[in-house]
């Protein structure tokens, strides 16, 4: 687990991780984000729902760098997430996993996820080719971790020379969760991690969601429509409809809120 | 016995009967039957361009009994499929054989340049008109028949046949190298036995196709006799048989040039010059899928970076050594790299190509043009460029005589530094970086959220593609002691990207083995010289349709590339004329 | 959804800045030089601009070809510039033929009629066994691949017709009706670009009826919008790609015949050239979008007869017609690196 540690003169370690203020993201004539605050407290579990459409990946692209915000800001761990791009998200400790699966699918199942240990790794590419132990070393002791983190993951370590793209589907999630892993982050996003899944798969996943948080320490962001998973695994609730923020809370009282019952959850609310 | 013939496999038989038909108009009306009408593969037998004729209704025959999908097919009996080789041997040939009755009455040479008199004769066998349509004709049946007895014959049969034939036209093809050779060395009584004319030596054509058939048959269990006493053994012989294999070829790489001869050993060098080509295009195109059609811009900085710095007759004419010049040149071509990278970073895999394409093109002409000639030289380039490797070595170590001139000698530091370069390559590509490519290439923007800088990235890999490009062309440089922008054109781009894609994109072994075979092929088979761009072309086309991994693949890419396929096999029209491909 | 990355880049944003000052200084300063100098003629200014619109007339024709396959496929038929040029060397025969017996001459109409036919045809013939042979079973490909084999299938169809017409340039007969100049509204113009200009305008106009119009073009639009739909709407997807090469092919072939009205000389190599310029031209204009591949035929002529005159003609720089290459190609990278849709904007891939 990575230390979080603290660059001088920067402000004290906050309780909060992630701070979104008022961010706003407009296409052209569509306002995806409107005028949203969020906050994740660290090493808390929190999920945003809402109906289709509501703008939540969207507001997950702008987390990660992939999109930039029309307007607002975002804070996390003490530095502004703005204009970076996304690999320099990743590097600060956000990782994140994908709706529709997006493995590097010609890649054998360790390469993935040790790729997703590329950020924490220090070898240099003339380092590499003059054959330096010390790359050679750094490859071991990443190839371990890695071997870990398919343990940790629940992915059966016999599968760690197959090519991602041959794993039946419920491993390749656990697959896009290692890789996600890998890099240490302090705050993992979950997009739909249980889509696809049947009850007994979602169980596991959740479980699997739970003992990450308790092991490694770090904060998750979900996003889900499995009203189970959610109830079950959140701290706290927000609620997106529309690109607006309708509700924030914990589990209860979302399920409660009727805002939210008349926006989607209806019969869901008996849950 | 069933139906003879459906109405089905008539069509088919039609369909591959008029393919066959156009491929052998082709080969007249190209020129490649004219040219070789004359050139002897067995003497008093048979010759190259006749070879080339019978080939075609043979393969063609041969495929028309190759069962298509369909059940009812596969039940076709052995003379029924000889039936259908036939046809399309017969349709083929009578196509050629009106056209020659047609040409043989009309000039055509005003269009046609290539159908001469002398081919006339050659395909009509010397016959009359009407005769030789008949002829013809029944040459392309039974050859048809032939392909097709070919495949119904069991597998060993088979193997044995073809493989000696490959033999035969093997030996009769390294003819201008080898008795030129053998004479060279004092050994003329092989040189005769083996050759006459230019061709096989009836004796020599037969021992030919026995040793290739024998060959054949003992292939398979001689492979798994070896492998199963390697296997047997204990780790550490295994070990030790790797290591004193690898010994071996290290040797006989370095020996090479001085078996073989001076010419031998000048292809060589332009295979080397090529092969480091290619490794630098490699880490841009195999590694990070980047596809460049520019690369020769970086040579032609190279070697003009290299020619400015050393050569006193250059207008900068400082005269610097070659390994003082040699770090500048490098740090110009990483600085290039980022030039010309940093522009495309956004483009998609087709525009990249043409931007890249554009660049190159830029180069040439204004390393040609009369605007920039006061320093570059324009059309008459720099001269006086220095070698800083001897030009002959002539040593007596006690009782050996070692004697090299020229390229025999400029082999080494070639093969040095390709030998380098592959190592180089091959760590980048085991370790981080080549990851990161990898993943670059699978997925980009995921690639770059899980944290690898894509740009940086990219510009690593054309920074460190074209520092491999200028290295070769100020190699290019001192070897040929001059340059001009002629050198320079986009076929050396196209080329390098040829044999990296034959070879297999991203892969070192694929790569060594695709410079060997389209550059030293081309330039050991100097007969064929003018057809070697049409011969690239073609195999460029056929490799993607075929073989898109290349010869010796990468691992991920043969599956990545066939994936496609067994999705595709249930969807192509026609299946029975596209090329069978194997499930992945 | 397009995502687009950050403009975080600094090494790269400078080279990119970098490079956007030196053009425009380049231009900016080579323009003034020139016209300053006053050293060409209004008259010759005139003379080059409308050389420069037969030029482009040309390029747009063959530009069409490239952008309506894109438009289907999404890629780039690298052989489609040695389509062109098979339509010119085949119906050249025919051209010396009636040059040589006079029909040419007698019947101009006739035997132009005549020739552009054999030359479209040609083309046409073999734009399609390029697709059905080359392209259509590696549709699913990853795009490197049919890029790859275009390449392969230029170099392959230039070299097979150096070997069976040969090696040498050939003149095509001059049309006696065609010699001279005429009047266009008072403007003097060569009556060979008139009739390229007419020519080219005339094919355009018949192409955007056939795509607007018809069912079929309505068909090659549903499939160039997004193919899998279009063949669940019952759009026989691969006959409408072949149509699609078809019509590339006719506008190639009757741009060989125009390109061999304005230049005379023709050979198994003069596919390579105007096959990149014409591709920029697409590219220019907005690439999967016809009157892009339009404008952008027109501009591109025009930029290249005027460009090396207007920048480097006042700077006395030796030979500028050299230099005409690098301009196309100049203009060629600038686009795909700063205005990759465009003048136009350009269709986006489906996938």
């Amino acid at each position: 687990m990575s230390p979080l540690t603290t660059p001088p003169g920067a402000a004290p370690m906050s309780d909060v991780i992630l701070n979104v203020h008022h961010l706003t993201k407009r296409f052209e004539g569509l306002v995806a984000n409107r005028e949203i605050d969020f906050e994740i407290p660290r090493h808390a579990i929190v999920s945003m729902i809402g109906p289709n459409g509501a703008g939540k990946t969207t507001f997950f692209n702008q987390l990660t760098g992939i999109i930039e915000p029309t307007s607002g800001t975002i804070e996390f761990d003490g530095t502004s997430l703005i204009g970076l791009a996304p690999h320099e998200v990743a590097e600060l400790g956000i990782a994140r996993t994908y709706q529709n699966i997006r493995l590097f699918a010609n890649m054998t199942v360790l390469a993935n996820v040790m790729v997703g240990r590329h950020v924490r790794m220090k070898a240099q590419w003339y380092e590499a080719v003059l054959g330096l132990p010390h790359v050679a070393r750094e490859e071991a002791a990443v190839e371990q971790r890695s071997f870990e983190l398919l343990d940790l993951v629940g992915l059966p370590r016999r599968y760690a020379d197959d090519l991602a793209k041959n794993l039946p589907y419920g491993h390749q999630r656990r697959l896009e969760l290692a890789r996600a892993l890998a890099s240490d982050p302090k705050l993992l996003l979950l997009d739909e991690p249980t889509a696809g899944m049947n009850p007994g798969e979602t169980r596991q996943m959740t479980d699997l969601i739970a003992r990450l948080r308790r092991e490694l320490e770090l904060a998750i962001l979900l996003i889900e429509h499995d009203m189970k998973v959610v109830m079950g695994v959140s701290e706290r609730i927000t609620v997106l409809d529309y690109g607006e923020r309708i509700a924030e809370g914990t589990p209860e009282e979302i399920r409660t809120n009727p805002r939210v019952i008349e926006a989607y959850l209806g019969k869901q609310a008996t849950v | 016995m069933a139906e003879l013939i459906s109405g089905r496999q008539l069509r088919r038989v039609a369909t591959i009967g008029a393919v066959a038909a156009v491929a052998l108009l082709y080969l007249c009306m190209v020129g490649l039957v004219e040219a070789f009408k004359d050139r002897n593969v067995v003497t008093g037998v048979i010759t190259l361009g006749a070879v080339m004729l019978l080939a075609v209704p043979l393969i063609a025959g041969y495929r028309a009994a190759l069962p298509p999908r369909d059940a009812a097919a596969q039940s076709l009996r052995a003379p029924q499929r000889v039936l259908l080789g036939l046809l399309v041997g017969l349709i083929a040939g009578a196509v050629l054989g009106v056209f020659v009755l047609i040409a043989s009455t009309i000039d055509v040479r005003g269009v046609l340049v290539r159908i001469s008199p002398p081919l006339l004769e050659f395909l009509s066998l010397g016959l009359p008109s009407g005769l030789a349509l008949l002829a013809i004709t029944g040459i392309g049946g039974l050859m048809g028949a032939l392909g097709a007895l070919l495949l119904v014959s069991p597998a060993r049969i088979r193997n044995a046949v073809t493989s000696g034939l490959i033999a035969v036209l093997f030996m009769s093809m390294i003819e201008p190298l080898l008795r030129p050779r053998l004479e060279q060395l004092d050994y003329t009584a092989i040189s005769d036995f083996l050759y006459k004319s230019h061709g096989l030596t009836e004796v020599a054509s037969i021992l030919c196709f026995v040793v290739g058939a024998v060959a054949a048959v003992l292939w398979q269990p001689g492979n798994d006799f070896v492998r199963r006493t390697v296997e047997a053994a204990p780790v550490q012989t295994r070990r030790r048989i790797r290591g004193w294999t690898i010994a071996a070829l290290v040797v006989a790489v370095l020996i090479l040039p001085q078996v073989s001869g001076t010419f031998l050993a000048q292809v060589a060098v332009l295979v080397g010059l090529y092969m480091l080509l290619a490794l630098g295009l490699n880490i841009v195109v195999g590694y990070a899928g980047l596809l460049d059609l520019g690369y020769v811009a970086f040579f032609a900085v190279g070697a003009y970076l290299t020619a400015l710095l050393t050569s006193p007759d250059s207008s900068l004419g400082i005269g610097l050594p070659f390994f003082v010049a040699l770090p500048i040149v490098m740090l110009g071509a990483g600085m290039t790299g980022l030039l010309i990278g940093a522009p495309v970073l956004r483009l998609r895999g087709d525009y990249l190509a043409i931007v890249t394409l554009g660049f190159g093109e830029i180069a040439r002409v204004l390393f040609e043009s009369d605007a920039l000639r006061p320093w570059l030289g324009g059309v008459q380039g720099i001269l006086g460029i220095p070698s800083p490797f001897p030009v002959r070595i002539d040593l007596q170590l006690g009782a050996t005589h070692i004697f090299a001139t020229g390229p025999q000698v400029f082999y080494y530091p070639i093969f040095a530094f390709c030998a380098l370069a592959a190592v180089f390559a091959y760590r980048l590509s085991n370790s981080r970086i080549g990851r990161a490519w990898n993943a670059m290439r699978e997925d980009e923007s995921v690639a770059e959220a899980t944290g690898v800088s894509t740009v940086s990235y990219k510009l690593l890999a054309f920074a460190l593609g074209a520092t491999t490009g200028c290295l070769s062309g100020a190699l290019f440089a001192v070897q040929l002691g001059s340059v001009f922008p002629g050198s320079f054109d986009v076929f050396v781009s196209i080329t390098v990207l040829a044999v990296i894609i034959l070879g297999g994109m991203g892969s070192i072994p694929g790569v060594i083995l695709g410079a060997i075979v389209l550059i030293g092929l081309p330039e050991l088979l100097r007969e064929f010289v003018e057809y070697r761009v049409l011969v690239y072309g073609g195999v460029l086309v056929a490799m993607m349709l075929l073989r898109p991994e290349g010869l010796i693949p990468n691992r991920g890419r043969q599956r990545e590339l066939h994936e496609a396929d067994s999705e595709e096999e249930q969807e192509t029209l026609d299946g029975d004329l596209m090329p069978q491909r194997s499930p992945a | 959804m397009r995502f687009r990355l950050p403009q975080r880049i600094n090494l790269v944003s400078t080279i990119l800045w970098g490079l956007r000052i030196v053009v425009a200084v380049l231009v900016l300063a080579g323009s003034w030089a020139t016209l300053s100098s006053g050293k060409l003629s209004p008259d010759t200014w005139r003379d080059l601009i409308i050389f420069g619109i037969a030029q482009g007339s040309v390029y747009a024709l063959i530009a069409l070809g490239y952008t309506l396959v894109y438009g289907v496929l999404f890629m780039i038929n690298f052989a489609h510039g040695d389509v062109f040029m098979t339509g010119a060397m085949t119906a050249f025969f025919v051209a010396r033929n009636f040059g040589e017996s006079g029909f040419l001459n007698a019947n101009p109409i006739v035997a132009l009629l005549i020739i552009f036919a054999v030359s479209m045809l040609t083309s046409m013939l073999v734009a399609i066994v390029l697709e059905r042979i080359a392209y259509r079973p590696l549709r699913r490909a990853p795009r490197l691949v049919p890029l790859i084999t275009a390449i392969g299938a230029s170099l392959f169809i230039s070299n097979s017709i150096r070997g069976i017409y040969g090696e040498q340039s050939q003149t095509y007969p001059s049309v006696d009706a065609l010699q001279g100049r005429m009047n266009i509204l008072g403007i003097p113009i060569l009556k060979t670009q008139a009739l390229v200009i007419v020519s080219a305008i005339v094919l355009m106009i018949a192409l955007v009826y056939f795509v607007e119009r018809t069912r079929t073009g309505r068909a090659m639009r549903a499939v160039s919008e997004d193919k899998d739909v279009a063949a669940l709407m019952g759009i026989n997807v691969d006959r409408i790609i072949v149509t699609t090469f078809a019509i590339g092919g006719l506008l190639a072939g009757a741009a060989g015949i125009l390109y061999a009205l304005v230049f005379n000389e023709v050979d198994w190599f003069m596919g390579f050239l105007p096959g990149i310029k014409a591709f920029t031209a697409a590219v220019l204009g907005g690439i999967g979008n016809i009157a892009g591949a339009m404008l952008g035929g027109l501009t591109l002529g025009v930029l290249e007869s005027v460009g090396p005159f207007l920048l480097l003609g006042g700077a006395n720089v030796p030979s500028p017609n050299q230099l005409r290459d690098v301009i196309a190609f100049t203009v060629l990278v600038l686009v795909l690196i700063f205005r990759p849709n465009g003048i136009l904007g350009r269709s986006e891939p489906g996938r």
